[in-house]
């Protein structure tokens, strides 16, 4: 490098620490770049952490200095069926180093899958704006053959006091059923693949959690989650094209939208999508269908007409 | 006492003595024809492009090719160490030779080990709830102890476990074919027992991975102490041939023509443990039978519509995949081929037309190895080796059925005339 541009971009790096206090830089969105992450790897107020799916892969080699959520156990309260209580919540983000004050990245494998649902819990316990989602994930990082690593990092624990549980990222199941009796002006989202959504299947092959009935929300709309991402790197396709996606099944923002698919985690990545990248006002259902499709008493639609698990 | 033919126990015996005899000897018998070599050669320059290939074109290339790199290192280490699991017991109770029990010992020191070394780096804390990743750690039950029982006397009866029967693939063997196809057989069968099992023992069977309750380090000394307290008792019980200078020979005889010592063969089968646990997962032969197996029962539906709490549980049994090439699909072909190749060059590729009898001992073992497989989520490499390199009380105890289901099968079956 030479001595001109080495001048450069130390006087750049100065205004930019001036103009945004440290980290804030390149960080206005909710998405960061596998470019930008390396570049801050080393940065002490940036966290990075994975939510992968597949168990090991972590273990087997992560982003440097990146810590680990399994998110089986980690994120959900096992016996409520519900997300961590705050408490247990508060301790797992202090034992991480998270904090308002540092950049937290998170990233994982299929496409940020997980990742996008750890993002909503975390906003649901007031970790919002520094949240970012490594833009690609895993894959990404791994197609731009950047390093990985196994060795553990010492991290500092923080003071992190958990917030009060924002209950607008949230849909129960009576926030669905008014939108269903049309006492709600807010559209349901189905992520779930189109059989799942027409009722030929009860849920892709191999899952264990299952609704007796097969079907969807009447009056929701279907976009499956994927088509969000290119498939070539596993990046979000851009906000324009994001916005066009989902304008042409009606969800544009005007309204209040309700993001639902099995058990509500695929749902996380589309209400990542809408609430962060689009800013529309969004509450995820992680009931999904597998309370939905269970529920004694409610209607579902059922184009295929399957209906019933059993025949 | 007789020496069955079949397993190669005999051709192993004759290989002993004429090393006994010194170098020249081997080198004599093992000399084959040139063509052979060069089928061998042909076939090592096949399976070379085959990792280059599948490193470029796999998807996830790593996993896949690596899984093909270890699996061809482990099947030319068991077919050049005759890592055996039945043999091995045979010459124990029929010889009282340590050897190959030795050699065991050996792969076990290595892999508790190096697992332990990971462990260590992977979940720091052992005490809590969580196990580590993907590791094989059953749970321990009364299914547990039949499954050892069944797939000790399927070794028994077919001849071997289900790695050896896949290297004796690669030596033309006439009964791994039908224990193979056997073990099909005995996997459908085992997923169709297993609901009925899981409700009755397993679903409440505590699942005991040592390091939880003693620590890295007492997990450690405690399972290192019970295998050198088991290495003193085979040492004493038959102490070895006075130590003979090794003659300077021919290093090429020594890798491709002479057996390798049982402790050798121990030694690279711990070290491929290990390196396929920091890697990929824990070695285990079986979960493409097993997953083919599966698929096969779904498509003439035999296959239950639920298989209670199997997906939950870590082991070779469990896992379905529908992409053509998988990393244990990959681990299969390099072990056969590998072995294949080894065999070329050392003269013991020895196909032979299979009679009635191999026919049906390979069949009616390889069910019962396969059913055994499902029950005891692995088979000697998943739950015995890499188990019991994880700390998991399921791999002692499934190592301990196993060896009493194969005694009692060998003496009855013996005494009944059997040729075992």
């Amino acid at each position: 490098m030479s001595a001109l541009s080495l001048l450069r971009r130390s006087v750049l790096s100065l205004a930019a620490t001036l103009l945004l206090g440290g980290v804030a830089l390149a960080n206005s969105g909710p998405l960061v770049t596998t470019d930008w992450l390396e570049k801050n790897l080393s940065d002490p107020k940036v966290r990075i952490v994975e939510v992968s799916v597949e168990p090991g892969l972590y273990e087997r080699g992560h982003i440097p200095g990146a810590q680990n959520i399994i998110w089986h156990t980690d994120l959900v309260d096992t016996v409520e069926r519900d997300i961590a209580k705050p408490e247990k919540f508060q301790v797992l983000a202090r034992k991480l180093g998270l904090d308002k004050d540092v950049t937290i990245v998170l990233y994982g494998d299929s496409n940020n899958w997980f990742a996008a649902w750890g993002a909503w819990v975390f906003d649901i316990y007031g970790l919002r704006d520094n949240v970012k989602l490594l833009d690609g994930g895993r894959k990404k990082w791994e197609l731009e053959k950047r390093p990985v690593s196994t060795n553990p990092l010492a991290i500092k624990a923080s003071a992190f006091t958990v917030a009060e549980p924002n209950r607008k990222l949230r849909a129960r199941l009576a926030d669905v059923v008014a939108t269903v009796e049309k006492k709600s002006e807010a559209r349901v989202l189905d992520i779930r693949s189109a059989d799942e959504f027409s009722g030929k299947i009860i849920a892709p092959a191999g899952f264990q959690e299952l609704a007796l009935r097969a079907g969807h929300i009447p009056g929701s709309v279907n976009v499956p989650w994927a088509q969000a991402v290119n498939q070539a790197d596993g990046t979000l396709k851009s906000p324009e094209e994001l916005k066009k996606l989902y304008a042409n099944v009606g969800i544009d923002g005007s309204k209040p939208v309700i993001t639902t698919c099995r058990i509500g985690e695929r749902s996380s990545h589309t209400w990542f999508i809408l609430s962060r990248v689009l800013g529309y006002q969004v509450a995820n259902y992680d009931g999904s269908w597998t309370e939905y499709g269970n529920t004694v008493g409610l209607p579902i639609s059922n184009p295929a007409g399957t209906v019933w698990g059993g025949k | 006492m007789s020496i069955s033919d079949e397993s190669g126990a005999l051709e192993y015996q004759r290989a002993r003595e004429a090393a006994m005899a010194g170098p020249a000897a081997v080198v004599d018998r093992a000399s084959g024809p040139p063509w052979v070599i060069l089928i061998a050669l042909c076939l090592a320059g096949a399976l070379a492009a085959a990792i280059v290939a599948v490193g470029r074109h796999g998807d996830p290339a790593p996993q896949l090719q690596l899984s093909l790199i270890l699996g061809a290192a482990f099947g030319f280490v068991i077919q050049r160490s005759r890592f055996c699991f039945l043999c091995i017991w045979r010459d124990w109770l029929d010889r009282r030779d340590p050897r190959g029990l030795l050699g065991i010992i050996t792969a076990l020191v290595i892999g508790i080990t190096g697992y332990t070394l990971i462990f260590g780096a992977w979940l720091p804390d052992p005490s809590g709830s969580r196990l580590p990743p993907t590791a094989h750690i059953g749970p321990v039950s009364i299914a547990l102890v039949l499954a050892g029982l069944a797939f000790g006397a399927g070794m028994a009866i077919s001849g071997s476990c289900l790695s050896a029967h896949l290297y004796r693939l690669g030596e033309g063997s006439p009964t791994a074919p039908f224990a193979l196809i056997g073990a099909v057989g005995g996997f459908i069968i085992g997923f169709r027992s297993w609901n009925g099992l899981y409700l009755w023992t397993i679903a409440d069977a505590p699942i005991l991975w040592l390091p939880r309750h003693l620590g890295y380090g007492g997990a450690l000394v405690v399972s290192l102490a019970v295998l050198a307290v088991l290495a003193l008792f085979l040492l004493r019980a038959r102490p070895l041939p006075a130590r003979r200078e090794l003659p300077e020979g021919d290093p090429l005889v020594a890798v491709f023509r002479q057996r390798w010592p049982a402790w050798l063969g121990g030694l690279f089968v711990g070290l491929i443990g290990v390196g396929a646990y920091l890697r990929l997962s824990p070695l285990g032969v079986t979960a493409e039978i097993g997953s083919r197996s599966r698929q096969l029962a779904a498509a003439f539906e035999l296959l239950p519509s639920r298989l209670e709490g199997l997906d939950s549980f870590r082991g070779c049994a469990t896992i379905i995949r529908d992409a053509l090439l998988t990393p244990n699909g990959l681990f299969i072909f390099g072990l056969v081929v590998a072995a294949l190749i080894a065999a070329l060059l050392a003269g013991e590729f020895k196909p032979r037309w299979p009679s009635i009898g191999q026919l049906l001992r390979g069949l009616t073992g390889g069910v019962l190895l396969g059913w055994g497989t499902v029950i005891g989520l692995g088979c000697t490499v998943g739950t015995l080796l890499s188990g019991i390199s994880a700390g998991a009380l399921s791999g002692w105890v499934f190592a301990t059925a196993l060896a009493a289901g194969a005694t009692v099968v060998l003496r009855l079956g013996r005494r009944f005339g059997l040729p075992l």
